[in-house]
């Protein structure tokens, strides 16, 4: 254990400050083709024509790939894990988001491929978008998805994220108050310095070597090979250097369609997604509408907490039923509440896909929390940080989903954001540890939470 | 027209037009400018041209024949890295890397023209070079390391100034 506290110097360090850090853009293979994608003008629209003609006969054009040429053209990214697949490689009748992708074309240079992106016939029969999640839900809403405007496949084919514990009834019954708030935090663009980009190489063993620039190397693995139809031994992926992902880069993005390229073709491809690209066309953070109700007495204890999540997926699933899932586990934020009553739905629309950054499911619900703490500190004229010791996690307590906390931090954090604040704590509450609930910490409604830590 | 990088001098075979990061990159293979955005936004592209820095992805060479260009390549080797390197090793002032090219180009010019240790000049002399790993704190802290004369130990990483240990009683 020598490392741990130890300040150990980067093991790339010295390669970041000599410029010699070889991002998958500064891979150079010769002969390596630029590729570039028609993407959808469009929010929601049908595909009534698609002419790709011109352009595949443009000189210095090598491959056009369109979803004809995907072997398997929707595949999920947790597909492995039960989560039906929904959204096609490269659209196939109909666009659901601006800058879907209906087609990649692999060229000489960067301007012939610009070329011939625009030299691509298409119509459109543009239709009415629907971008207001809470709309989503209103019977003449646009029809989004083909399971309907929300994700229909939680286990036991639930269309909602559940949670159910004690009795709200009962603490609603007791409370002194109720305080409601509603929560909407916006998407955000990751923004990695270094743009979506992947090169792929096909090598004269039959395998393609792919450079990615991916998060998570194997999912692009199982992906591609899901989409190509082609064992894992045909695939060389070489990855790990990211110029920045914070979650953007989870999703496979490019190397797809880049693999496909460069098996049409015969030749590496390379695809280097502009700045506009990245701002318009790539996952984003989602936007959350969260409303709380919260059973209050007033001295500040929280009873029980009713709660409705509303999960802006876009227009497809891809990571949403998982972050939606974790989401509604942490849906107390970091206090203990007794009796809960969560409904959460990851709702369709016709933004791009979202998908994780920065924990994933959780910030937003940690946002809403805590605003909702204080508005509660707030209407019952409390101190803030009190409401929020005497709620905390601690030792023994259970988390929504009756996980039985071991190493509750809630109360040190507390403790030192107020001594940052240089606010002076009541000595009660500024002698107050994350040890099991006794006492004046154990009222009658929390002690169906405490459990023995060491029977789990 | 010749372009002198780094000390070396080359012909250029890209048209006037062509971007300057254009041709380090993709003609003459020199990889440490990045195509951040391409649109002079994110500072990532940044090169010396005759000591000033330069974002090379607004800059048609046509108008830098006979300059002299530098990039991070051409401050230190990893044999013989100069102090700036050495800082932003110590100082875990590179977290993914892609910032650090132009950051360190920049701070290279600041502290040639006589910068000084004041996090508020080292902040606008960076001003423009975006890091979304958001490792700014570490950054200022080695640019202001170099200014202030420190040597570094490369063995181990500094603690940062910026930062306080919040404790607790955990």
């Amino acid at each position: 254990m020598k490392a741990v506290g130890a300040r150990l110097p980067r093991y790339d360090g010295i390669e970041h400050v000599t410029g010699r850090t070889t991002y998958v853009d500064d891979v150079r293979v010769p002969g390596t083709l630029w590729a570039k994608a028609l993407r959808s003008p469009l929010h929601s629209a049908t595909i009534t024509s698609f002419d790709a003609s011109k352009a595949e006969a443009m000189p210095g054009v090598h491959a056009v790939i369109t979803h004809a040429d995907v072997p398997l053209l929707e595949y999920g990214h947790l597909s492995a894990l039960g989560i039906p697949a929904d959204e096609p490689l490269l659209a196939k009748d109909e666009v659901r988001y601006k800058g879907q992708p209906i087609a990649v074309v692999a060229a000489e240079d960067e301007e012939t491929a610009m070329a011939a992106v625009e030299a691509i016939d298409i119509e459109l029969d543009e239709r009415t978008p629907l971008f207001d999640i809470r709309r989503a839900f209103d019977s003449d809403a646009p029809k989004v998805h083909q399971w309907g405007n929300w994700y229909t496949h939680f286990e036991g084919e639930m269309d909602r994220r559940q949670i159910r514990k004690g009795s709200v009834e009962d603490a609603f019954d007791k409370a002194d108050t109720i305080v409601q708030g509603v929560y909407r935090p916006a998407a955000i663009e990751h923004v990695p310095l270094e743009t979506q980009v992947a090169l792929v190489v096909p090598e004269a063993s039959g395998r393609l070597t792919i450079y990615s620039c991916t998060q998570a190397l194997y999912f692009s693995m199982g992906v591609v090979a899901a989409h190509l139809q082609v064992p894992l031994n045909k695939l060389k992926v070489v990855g790990g250097t990211v110029g920045g992902g914070f979650g953007g880069k989870v999703d496979t993005a490019s190397e797809t369609m880049c693999a496909l390229l460069a098996q049409k073709s015969g030749r590496p491809v390379k695809w280097r997604w502009t700045r506009e690209e990245e701002f318009l066309c790539s996952s984003t953070r989602a936007p959350w509408h969260m409303e709380i109700a919260d059973a209050v007495t007033k001295d500040g204890w929280i009873l029980g907490r009713k709660m409705l999540t509303l999960h802006d997926s876009g227009a497809y699933a891809r990571f949403s039923p998982y972050g939606l899932t974790k989401h509604s586990f942490h849906h107390t934020g970091a206090y203990t509440i007794p009796n809960l009553d969560f409904d959460g739905y990851v709702v369709f629309t016709n933004r791009v896909p979202t998908t994780a950054m920065r924990g994933f499911g959780v910030t937003s619900v940690s946002f809403a929390t805590e605003t909702h703490m204080s508005r509660i500190a707030d209407v019952l004229g409390l101190d803030p940080y009190e409401v929020r010791l005497k709620n905390a996690n601690r030792i023994g307590d259970t988390s929504p989903n009756r996980i039985v906390y071991t190493d509750p931090s809630t109360v040190s954090v507390v403790k030192a954001l107020a001594g940052g604040m240089d606010v002076e704590l009541q000595p009660d509450y500024a002698a107050m540890t994350r040890d099991p609930r006794e006492g004046d910490l154990l009222p009658e409604h929390l002690v169906s939470q405490i459990a023995n830590p060491e029977d789990h | 027209m010749n372009l002198t990088v780094n000390g070396r001098t080359h012909d250029v075979e890209s048209g006037p037009l062509a971007t300057l990061l254009h041709v380090l990159r993709e003609e003459l293979g020199v990889t440490s400018p990045k195509a951040g955005c391409e649109q002079g936004g994110c500072g990532a592209c940044t090169v010396l041209v005759d000591g000033e820095p330069q974002r090379a992805c607004l800059t048609p060479v046509g108008a830098l024949d006979g300059a002299s260009v530098t990039t991070v390549e051409g401050l230190g080797a990893p044999e013989s890295l100069s102090p700036l390197q050495q800082a932003f090793t110590h100082h875990y002032a590179a977290q993914c890397g892609f910032c650090t090219s132009g950051m360190m180009i920049a701070a290279d010019a600041y502290l040639k023209r006589g910068g000084t240790d004041d996090r508020e000049a080292i902040q606008e002399a960076l001003a423009g070079h975006v890091c979304r790993c958001t490792g700014y704190v570490k950054i200022i802290d080695a640019v202001a390391a170099v200014a202030r004369g420190d040597s570094f130990d490369l063995t181990v990483t500094a603690a940062s100034a910026g930062m306080t240990n919040l404790g607790g009683d955990v």
